[in-house]
């Protein structure tokens, strides 16, 4: 959607001197926070195969005591949470956030004939293929397509310097960016700011060529939106020193400021622990969980009613350990999900069965895309049908 | 300093844009296309022998991080090897074909084999391409077909070869892959050696239908049914008109289609016919084409004439900018055109030039997949070792009118006219009274940092 020539000048008068002359500048200014509480989805990736049983542990269970007589959780030190599951010791800060209510553990999450492949895997979770296709785009990058056709590239920002596929729709990208002072100082470099702003996008011939002057158009105005709110409000409360909870740490500072970015996504890398696990999975959870802690401490309530963070890893990992303390790629795992709405709490579906397994690894009941429908359809109300390619029922933790 | 729009555009798409040594007397584009299509194998990877490898834990991990050393170095000599001159167009073609026949393996003599086997092939006869890669190791691994037996099939490759790499979808069905799948069975390869291998007892030679026809199939009948279906010659020249010239002209696709089908498949001729013909050269397809990374890379490498000194700075870029050969993401392939670019990868490859030519230090970090045995998640130093023979430029480009040296290298870097608002701020940046190598290196880093230079 071109502006029109006239509405552009009316604009341009308006704007000051040294801002955008590209239209497309506009953009970013024409979508105010539509309402009050416009709902938002958090996305936490964690890479590499977290090991779910050692995550949210089966402490009554004989075969995970037998399948793993050296890296199991031992009854004694797992945080016991329901009378069959407690969570590894590195989630003290997770406990919490259970026992106030705010996290639904959804259990054997995955997907028919499972890929144990990394970068198959991540990326059927990313893109929400089934595994027997490949899709080039991913479902949030098609959430924007669906939802949001023309708008500002941060209506879905990653917390990174490259953009996952997950972010990647037909016509619409989100935005990655690791810090609003970064992005900032990234596009006010000499030269991608004087081209920027001294080019006009009417007089750019050639689809290729327009197709660059726009992105770099939006790139512009969506950084010194989010620029001008991080310095708005840039945030007093106390974060873990660790890269992931800075990233938290930037996430809430935006949603305070009341940023008109509907996803934020997040990776924590790691997870792929094959060899003596213990101590390096204890630390990762740690890590985890007293981010998302001090996130949700610091947005609060009021404002975590309209916050929905998904957690998830592309595949769990088998039953019985390896022969080096650790474990191998497997496949149905858990998701977390964190909110001051939910409708659901605790443990809301049933536990592994760890008795009837499929070569040694975990039988999926619930399709990951079930809960991306449900965060389509219920929290982000859109139809998820075109989203994700088919028609997945949707679940009732919101 | 002589060089022809024409000149500039064949040199843009069949190989990475002009170099200093083609700023000289225009020569026939055919004489350019066989001067720079020489052959030349890569050959770090010695073949494995057939012993009886037992090793312990120890021996094995020295193993892998041998292994992850040798496939650098493949990355590192083929990227090297794009760019030299007399074999270019070839490298560029044979870049084109590890897209097409995508296949991601770990074993460096299985990388090497396959990549030499594309560009053996690449300007010949596409039939004894598609040949050579359905037998080739790394791609019957990467398939799965050691696991497609009689009476146990897995239709993986037979999958992929009718969809990506011949007919594509809608031009067979369901029956013709496991028909086909049944005929592949036994196609496997000798792990030790790295060589095909047909396992006799794993194959079913029983009646097949496929698109048809009847018979006792083999694999290679299979092949050749593929072959007789013109739709294969249509498919691979959609994809080569893609890669060479850009948006489809259904006529002139069809015509060369048909000419490819009846030349049996003879991919130089296609190639000979495409740079020969004036459409080729209208302004409709000039400077309109994204460049992938690995192009821009080879491109960076080609204008400066400048070098790599170390495999893991052009491997950091590679990964940044989410191409890295031999490493393609799944059998598909990579995308292309507008796919690459987004908020942060544009402002990446707008600031990368700037980056080299400064000889700085990056400031940003690389996507980890989780994959602790993946190795291009190597951390590499993010320190850019790139070299550039400053003085040689200088002396190519005399300065003793700074605008007409401004416009010459306007002319050599882009492959099509800036704005005049986008001159003003290359003059600008360039600066007066600088001496010679520093105007120089100022000048090739504003006209490069352009969104113009991301078009070829």
């Amino acid at each position: 959607m071109l502006v029109s020539r006239r509405k552009f000048i009316k604009h341009s008068l308006l704007a000051s001197s040294g801002t955008l002359l590209i239209p497309s500048f506009l953009k970013a200014l024409e979508h105010p926070a539509t309402t009050l509480a416009e709902r938002k989805v958090v996305v936490i990736q964690l890479s590499g195969g977290n090991d779910g049983l050692n995550t949210v542990v089966p402490y009554r269970n004989d075969v995970y005591y037998k399948s793993r007589p050296g890296i199991a959780v031992s009854s004694a030190q797992v945080l016991k949470a329901s009378n069959e599951l407690g969570f590894n010791p590195g989630l003290t800060k997770l406990n919490d956030l259970y026992d106030r209510g705010y996290l639904a553990v959804l259990n054997n999450v995955g997907y028919p004939n499972p890929d144990r492949s990394h970068f198959r895997s991540m990326d059927i979770w990313q893109s929400a293929s089934g595994s027997e296709s490949s899709l080039t785009t991913g479902w949030v990058g098609r959430f924007l397509d669906a939802s949001c056709n023309g708008c500002a590239t941060h209506r879905a920002i990653e917390l990174d310097d490259t953009l996952s596929l997950a972010l990647k729709g037909d016509s619409m990208k989100g935005m990655a960016m690791k810090n609003p002072e970064k992005l900032y100082r990234s596009v006010h470099d000499t030269i991608f700011n004087d081209v920027v702003t001294q080019n006009l996008l009417n007089d750019v011939e050639g689809q290729s060529l327009r197709y660059l002057y726009k992105t770099m158009a939006e790139t512009k105005s969506s950084a010194e939106l989010i620029h001008q709110h991080a310095i708005a409000r840039s945030s007093q409360a106390t974060y873990p020193d660790t890269e992931f909870s800075k990233r938290l740490k930037t996430i809430a500072e935006l949603i305070k400021a009341d940023l008109n970015t509907r996803v934020y996504y997040v990776s924590l890398a790691g997870f792929d622990t094959h060899v003596n696990q213990q101590n390096q999975h204890q630390r990762l959870l740690e890590t985890y969980a007293n981010g998302v802690h001090a996130f949700i401490t610091d947005l609060g309530s009021q404002l975590m009613k309209d916050v929905l963070i998904l957690t998830f890893s592309e595949f769990g990992r088998r039953v019985t350990q390896n022969g080096s303390g650790g474990t191998d790629h497997g496949t149905a795992n858990n998701v977390f999900l964190f909110s001051g709405s939910l409708k659901q709490k605790g443990f809301i579906n049933e536990s592994p069965d760890l008795s009837s397994l499929d070569e040694g690894d975990l039988i999926h009941r619930v399709d990951f895309r079930s809960v991306y429908a449900s965060i389509l359809e219920k929290w982000l109300e859109v139809p998820s049908q075109n989203i994700l390619k088919r028609s997945f029922s949707t679940l009732d933790f919101i | 300093m002589i060089l022809s729009e024409k000149h500039k555009h064949f040199l843009q798409r069949a190989a990475f844009g002009p170099g200093i040594a083609d700023l000289r007397n225009d020569i026939d584009i055919a004489d350019l296309m066989v001067g720079s299509s020489g052959k030349q194998s890569i050959d770090i990877v010695v073949r494995p022998q057939s012993k009886d490898v037992k090793t312990d834990a120890g021996q094995r991990k020295e193993l892998i991080q041998a292994a992850r050393k040798q496939v650098f170095a493949l990355n590192a000599a083929w990227v090297h090897q794009l760019v030299s001159p007399d074999i270019r167009a070839r490298e560029k073609l044979t870049f084109f074909w590890h897209d097409h026949f995508a296949c991601r393996v770990r074993a460096p003599f299985l990388i090497q084999q396959q990549n030499n086997v594309l560009r053996d092939h690449a300007l010949g006869d596409f039939a004894s391409l598609l040949m050579s890669v359905s037998k080739d190791p790394a791609m019957l691994q990467f398939l799965n077909n050691q696991q497609n037996r009689k009476n146990s099939p897995n239709e993986n490759f037979a999958r992929e070869v009718l969809e990506l790499f011949t007919l594509g979808h809608g031009y067979y069905n369901e029956s013709d892959i496991r028909n086909a799948a049944r005929a592949f069975t036994g196609w496997s390869f000798n792990v030790m050696t790295g060589s095909f291998d047909f396992r006799e007892r794993a194959h079913d030679d029983g009646m097949k239908e496929f698109k048809g026809k009847r018979g006792t199939f083999s694999g290679e009948d299979i092949i050749a049914i593929i072959l007789e279906d013109p739709r294969t010659a249509q498919f691979i020249t959609e994809k080569l008109w893609d890669f060479y010239v850009g948006d489809p002209d259904a006529t002139i696709i069809n015509s060369l289609s048909r000419e490819f089908f009846n030349s049996n498949y003879n991919i130089g001729q296609l190639l000979d016919v495409i740079f020969s013909s004036e459409w080729f050269y209208a302004s409709q397809y000039r400077g309109n084409r994204i460049k992938s990374p690995v192009e821009l890379i080879a491109g960076l490498m080609t204008q400066t004439g400048g070098t790599f000194q170390n495999a893991q700075s052009s491997l950091y870029i590679q990964r940044a900018l989410s191409q890295v050969l031999f490493f393609p993401p799944n059998v598909g392939g990579w995308p292309s055109g507008t796919s690459w670019i987004d908020s942060s990868s544009l402002a990446f490859r707008l600031a990368l030039p700037a980056l080299l030519l400064r000889n700085s230090e990056t400031d940003i970090d690389l996507k980890d997949d989780g994959d602790v045995n993946n190795i291009i998640n190597e951390a590499t130093s993010k320190k850019l070792d790139f070299r550039v023979d400053w003085e040689l430029i200088a002396h190519t480009f005399s300065r003793h009118n700074e605008q007409e040296t401004l416009d010459a290298l306007e002319y050599y870097l882009l492959a099509r006219e800036t704005s005049k608002a986008n001159k003003r701020i290359v003059q600008k940046f360039a600066g007066k009274g600088e001496n010679d190598t520093v105007f120089f290196k100022k000048a090739f880093t504003a006209f490069m940092s352009l969104p113009e230079y991301q078009l070829c």
